[in-house]
């Protein structure tokens, strides 16, 4: 027990930041070997640097997590702020998957989970998760086994019937915390049902990580999660300017410190430094692609198999994506955590996420987005795997022409399985969609 | 040669089979041939050849199996999955899993130790998992059935298809010649992605089970070898695979 | 023939009509404030506008023929649609129907809670249930008294306790499956009063003896479509001695303990007490030994999941239920309905060889 709490340690302080400079200096060394490639994209961000080595650590501890701390698996809306002082180690299954759907494995990892007889008509993220559960290695070495398992259904119901099947797998709790689904206005039993849940949570978070805490801590962490999240956005609206200093790809990288590291310093320091340096390219005129001439707005989930083509093929073309729904998720909850209300404004801000409000709501903020960042089209992935992200898409491509005098294209994907994208259908109307800019 | 006693005959939507059989099971006589839509008619003339063929009298019990059973005029009636278990048994003695690859569909079916179905898989939805999926790639790829071995033994790599549906595989596949792809390599890439979908049907298989094969498809014997890779078990091709589930309606009438 | 139903009720009882989408809403409130629920399962067949269209193909065929049919004028005779929030492509159906669609009549929202029993929920759940009920008085013009409420729950526990006294007593009651569940289904639309009256037709044929000579099984699955799976399983052998479908035997409430004061507790106890289902459980063993001891209860040989495509939420727990059942020996079949008008020969061969191999089954020995 000691042993591992010690290597769990030491991957995390030691090791981890260690093999990130490794990779660094050995990346510094190749790149002055090579001869300089033509590309349409503007130089990397430096900053994607930091990134890796916050990922690295954050995986690398995680392989003796187990054992040696009390482990959390929690979907990406849950409320973490509040397990935060519990000192779980917390996993995020579905960026695991993100990162198996980008090495293009989910097929493989998917099969065991397959051959038991689970459709693969489910949710790709949840059948690379269950998957993971059966085969020994993935991309990113291990995950830690939980202790337990905290979903939220603000982001999909979907959540709730993958993770019954971890707590049946694993045998150990599961923490729901159910909101309300949005129609129109909020409602004050729905905020107080929430802020009920939590306390609950403490109670049973308590027992699994045998800690007791003060409810002071709350403010500090609701303070730094409520800065974060106004500086990831301060970094998303840089994508107005012309050129936008980075592409709608580069901010689903980007995206994951405040998803995996909300409420730390480490997270704040990270987006300054991105915001810093995405001020500076604006100032220089540095764009994200080298010739910007169409810019386009990205609904849904990216296709994380194919990102850096997708990228290449539209940069090609002069289109940029300079905004995206999914990223601009999380720079919404800023105004709503106030540390004087940690359970109420939490469960507030949470219930209030994009994916947990109706289609009528969430037109008017994509349309606030698309005149705010000056768009001239729209790509609505159509993800066979999120129905509440992909149900009523046709309608808005609808609205996006008649209110707004902007076309889109509706592309059926999935954000992780690439058996279910028919690559050459896809890319010949992804092809006309650009051709149609220039006539 | 031994008296007649029964008929089975298994109407297929590709092919219609039939045979007849001795006391003891023994196939004494055969006819296979494509499927015509006038069911009713095809089964009386055939069946009337092959007993002419077998010297059996016309009063012998008639066992139907397959789309068409209820079409015909027959002393028992039952379903393909329940047929098929008793041919393979007839077969194995002893409990096994049986994959049935057909022109359209494809079944995997779990034999007890008394002969009987314990659980049963179909893919009768989608080409994909089928014999037609292979008909159509290797048509558009213009490769002879007989040369398929060949070609596949004369490379080491293959090229999967990732398209789930067998009109956009065909796509891929296109597009993959337009990029100079080894044609060898792509039908080599064709019987590893059929061969995973079908054990994808069957499960998870038990190691100690045997496993046996059934259907038009197993007369090619590459794809018997891809699945033996990608199972990694011994998978042993029944005698006679294309009469399978004509025999077991056979057996049925016994 | 429902159309003319609702008429009547309109016209002779001056009753205001609400479709309702799936699964669990409190019929008791409806009742109390002489509301008429129509349930909208489907409806099944093909489409009945191109509407169809502005949903994706892979979204269920429930919340696409129902995009469709209201689009198409389908529901034209009610007053108002209600949406349960049963999961993420009915909740995506609501916000449609109600902002970009031609629908300009009332739209009314359940949002029920998710999860086993906690304080947090029940609390949740009785707020919501009076929400509901003032949201109504947009329809109906005036509040619902509690006096009312309590009567209607009184109603629907006698028809409740009728419906239980069917489902045990199924292998005595001499009508086949296909003559049976039609009169079952005809709760999804007829008054609570005239249903108790058609239940009271069927609790006379119960016969003291059993009568059905059938295979018994069970089938689970979200709504019988299309309805000829009854006529092939009796085709081909077979009975069906229970159901858990979501339209039927899923929702049955098994609670019949007094009205409490506060009728809207008693609304609480009995949203608990019927059959774990997969859209709103967070609890796998829940489902399983609920399906296991129904099986074992009532002596089925074989268990058929009728799912409906791209339901997601059935397709999460069909694997863990058919190896439960394999476990102990039950033979299960896993079928898919598209709500088709007709069963496919693939599919009636299906279940022909599943009524076949149960039984040849171990446990019928």
């Amino acid at each position: 027990m000691i042993k591992r709490r010690v290597q769990y340690e030491l991957a995390k302080r030691v090791v981890g930041p260690f093999i990130t400079s490794l990779d660094q200096w050995k990346s510094k060394q190749r790149q002055k070997k090579r001869k300089p490639r033509a590309s349409e994209f503007g130089p990397p961000l430096q900053t994607i640097g930091k990134l890796k080595e916050i990922m690295t650590k954050h995986y690398l501890e995680g392989r003796y997590a187990d054992g040696a701390v009390p482990v959390a698996w929690v979907t990406s809306g849950f409320p973490s702020e509040i397990l935060r002082p519990f000192d779980f180690h917390v996993v995020y299954p579905e960026n695991h998957a993100a990162v198996c759907a980008a090495r293009k494995q989910v097929p493989q990892i998917s099969e065991p989970i397959e051959m038991q007889g689970f459709s693969r008509d489910l949710c790709s993220y949840a059948r690379t998760d269950m998957g993971n559960a059966l085969i020994t290695n993935t991309p990113v070495g291990r995950l830690p086994k939980p202790d337990l398992l905290c979903c939220c259904t603000n982001i999909c119901q979907t959540v709730m019937y993958w993770y019954r099947w971890l707590a049946d797998y694993y045998n150990v709790p599961l923490i729901l915390i159910d909101t309300p689904f949005i129609y129109g206005a909020m409602k004050d039993h729905h905020i107080e049902y929430i802020s009920d849940q939590l306390e609950e949570l403490m109670v049973i978070a308590e027992r699994v990580s045998k800690k007791h805490i003060d409810r002071e801590v709350y403010t500090n962490i609701l303070n730094l999660a409520g800065e974060g999240c106004q500086l990831w956005g301060e970094c998303l609206e840089t994508g107005q300017a012309k050129p936008s200093p980075w592409t709608g790809f580069d901010t689903f990288f980007h995206i994951a410190p405040i998803v995996a590291i909300r409420g730390t310093e480490e997270c704040n320091a990270y987006y300054r430094m991105l915001r810093d340096e995405l001020k500076d390219r604006i100032s220089k005129g540095i764009g994200g692609i080298k010739n910007e001439q169409y810019r386009l707005l990205w609904d849904n989930l990216p296709m994380w198999f194919n990102v850096a083509e997708f990228a290449t093929m539209f940069a090609e073309k002069g289109f940029n994506f300079v905004c995206a729904t999914y990223s601009n998720a999380w720079a919404e909850a800023k105004d709503l955590l106030t540390p004087e209300d940690p359970f109420g404004s939490c469960a507030e801000a949470y219930a209030r996420v994009y994916l947990n409000r109706d289609m009528k709501n969430r037109l008017e903020t994509m349309k606030e987005m698309a005149t705010a960042f000056d768009v001239d089209g729209a790509v609505l992935h159509s993800d066979r795997s999120c129905k509440p992200y992909s149900v009523g898409q046709i309608d808005v491509k609808r609205k996006f022409a008649e209110d707004l005098g902007i076309k889109s294209i509706v592309l059926e994907a999935d954000h992780g399985d690439q058996r279910l994208y028919s690559k050459e259908q896809g890319e010949t109307r992804l092809q006309a969609f650009m051709e149609s800019f220039s006539e | 040669m031994s008296k007649p006693v029964g008929i089975g005959v298994d109407i297929g939507s590709t092919t219609w089979k039939a045979v007849v059989i001795d006391k003891s099971g023994k196939i004494l006589a055969k006819k296979i041939e494509s499927s015509d839509p006038l069911i009713e008619r095809q089964t009386n003339r055939a069946l009337a050849e092959l007993r002419e063929m077998a010297g059996a009298p016309d009063d012998i019990p008639v066992g139907a199996t397959g789309y068409g059973r209820k079409q015909v005029k027959a002393t028992k009636v039952l379903t393909e999955i329940t047929c098929h278990a008793k041919g393979a048994f007839y077969n194995t003695k002893s409990s096994c899993v049986l994959i049935d690859i057909g022109g359209q569909d494809t079944k995997v079916i779990y034999i007890g130790e008394r002969g009987e179905v314990t659980d049963f898989a179909m893919n009768d939805k989608c080409a994909a998992g089928t014999g037609r999926f292979l008909e159509v790639i290797l048509g558009r790829l213009k490769v002879d059935f007989e040369d398929i071995e060949q070609r596949i033994n004369s490379v080491e790599k293959s090229i999967l298809i990732s398209s789930t549906c067998t009109v956009f595989a065909e796509s891929e596949v296109v597009s993959l010649l337009a990029q100079g792809k080894d044609v060898n390599q792509i039908v080599k890439g064709l019987h590893d992605s059929l061969s995973t979908r079908v054990l994808a049907l069957a499960g998870n298989l038990t190691a100690n089970i045997p496993i046996y094969m059934s259907g038009g498809v197993a007369h090619n014997p590459a794809m018997v070898r891809a699945l033996t890779t990608t199972s990694g078990k011994t998978i042993n091709v029944l005698p006679e695979p294309q009469l399978i589930g004509a025999l077991g309606a056979a057996l049925s009438v016994l | 023939m429902r159309n003319s139903y609702i008429e009547s009720q309109k016209a002779e009882h001056n009753r205001k009509v609400l479709a309702v989408l799936p699964i669990f809403y409190p019929k008791e409130i409806l009742t109390a404030m002489n509301i008429l629920a129509v349930e909208v399962w489907g409806p099944p067949g093909p489409p009945i506008s191109a509407d169809v269209g502005r949903i994706q193909t892979y979204v269920c065929p429930v919340v696409r023929n129902a995009f469709a049919f209201f689009e198409g004028g389908g529901a034209d005779k009610v007053d108002g649609i209600l949406f349960p929030h049963t999961c993420d492509s009915i909740q995506g159906l609501s916000g449609l129907v109600a902002d970009f669609s031609s629908w300009k009549k009332e739209v009314f929202n359940f949002v029920h809670p998710k999860g086993e029993y906690r304080a947090s929920t029940a609390k949740y759940l009785k707020k919501e249930f009076t929400d509901l009920a003032k949201n109504l008085e947009r329809l109906t013009g005036k509040p619902l008294e509690i006096e009312a409420l309590k009567d209607a729950i009184t109603l629907h526990q006698k028809i409740e306790a009728l419906q239980g006294k069917i489902a045990e007593n199924r292998p005595c009651i001499d009508m086949s499956d296909m003559e049976l569940y039609t009169v079952l289904r005809q709760g999804e639309y007829l008054w609570p009063e005239d249903y108790l009256a058609k239940l009271k037709e069927i609790e006379e044929k119960i016969e003291s003896a059993p009568v059905q000579k059938g295979i018994p099984i069970i089938v689970s699955g979200i709504v019988p479509e299309p309805m000829s799976i009854f006529e092939k399983l009796t085709e081909a052998g077979a009975y069906v001695i229970a159901d858990d479908y979501a339209a039927l035997g899923r929702r049955l409430i098994k609670h019949d303990e007094a009205v409490n004061s506060d009728p809207y507790e008693t609304m609480v106890k009995r949203y608990f007490s019927v059959a774990p289902c997969s859209t709103r459980s967070a609890n796998m063993d829940l489902r399983r030994d609920h399906l296991l001891a129904l099986a074992k209860k009532t002596g089925a040989r074989g268990l058929i999941i009728h799912n409906i495509k791209f339901c997601e939420p059935e397709m999460f727990d069909a694997p863990l239920i058919r190896k439960h059942f394999q476990d102990n020996d039950i033979s299960v079949l896993y079928m898919e309905s598209e709500l088709e008008t007709e069963l496919s020969g693939q599919t009636v061969t299906r279940l022909e060889a599943f009524v076949e191999m149960a039984s040849s089954s171990r446990s019928s020995k």
